[in-house]
């Protein structure tokens, strides 16, 4: 690795990182799957509509990811889905991010992609994995 | 490992600058009211939010530009905590609900930033690049 991240900090915050992107992710898909938590946006998702295959996939994605499992292809997947819901849902409505509210999907699409390259970082299933 | 030797470090650099151009527009929304946002419409440079505007400016411009990136992150970092705390936190404990998603996640990547520094492509790797030429 490069020198900045070779500093037990920076590995360290690379993980913290994951697990709240992991968790931030996570509450959208129980919001759109599971109902919590409630918003109103998400009320009667259907499973299999656009929405709710989106919900599955952060549902799934948002556990994965703030464990620590399997973390560069699950951040692939998830950092074009992210760059999918900015195309679909914002970018129509407005070119700034900030007019069309998709900020977020922005900032993540290109955070998961740094964990593609990255890692998981010392705090992961990835890592205790590779220390067996 | 292999591709994340030379790539990760780039594409935190992207990553950079991406959050930089994120943050930029809400400073120049706030300030100078473009683009034009209804809820910053006669925002008071000296108001609270006026305030963060000027934060979010100059430490948008100073993170695309990669100067100074760790002091600048965690200066940001500190100023997202803030904002999440008083402007989302009393409406729902869950950001989902309380819309304060993009606080948070801007919150930790500053502070990653702030440690991890700016990525080879940036004003701070050329400087010390110039200042190792130099010596």
């Amino acid at each position: 690795m490069n020198s900045i991240l070779a500093t037990p900090y920076g590995l360290s915050l690379l993980s913290i990182l994951r697990i709240f992107t992991g968790l931030s992710l996570l509450q959208h898909g129980t919001a759109k799957i599971l109902g919590f938590p409630a918003a109103p946006m998400f009320s009667n998702v259907q499973i299999t509509s656009l929405t709710g295959v989106g919900g599955l996939i952060e549902l799934v994605g948002g556990i994965l990811f703030t464990i620590g499992l399997f973390t560069r292809p699950v951040a692939f997947i998830l950092s074009g889905f992210t760059a999918v819901a900015y195309f679909l849902a914002h970018a129509g409505k407005s070119f700034f991010p900030l007019l069309n509210g998709g900020e977020l999907a922005a900032l993540y699409c290109f955070v998961f992609l740094y964990f593609v390259l990255a890692g998981a970082g010392p705090w992961s299933v990835d890592a205790i994995r590779e220390r067996k | 490992m292999i591709p994340g030797t030379i790539w990760a470090p780039r594409i935190l650099s992207v990553l950079r600058i991406v959050l930089g151009l994120i943050l930029l527009q809400y400073g120049l929304a706030k300030l100078f009211g473009w683009p034009a946002v209804h809820m910053f419409e006669n925002l008071k440079w000296l108001s609270l939010f006026g305030i963060a505007g000027m934060f979010e400016l100059v430490g948008g411009v100073l993170l695309i530009l990669g100067l100074f990136t760790r002091p600048v992150a965690f200066i940001l970092s500190g100023e997202m905590a803030a904002a999440y705390f008083i402007e989302h936190l009393p409406h729902s404990f869950f950001p989902v609900q309380s819309e304060g998603d993009l606080a948070v996640a801007l919150c930790f990547t500053f502070l990653y930033l702030s440690f991890a520094g700016g990525g080879p492509w940036s004003l701070d790797a050329m400087r010390s690049a110039g200042a190792r030429t130099s010596r």
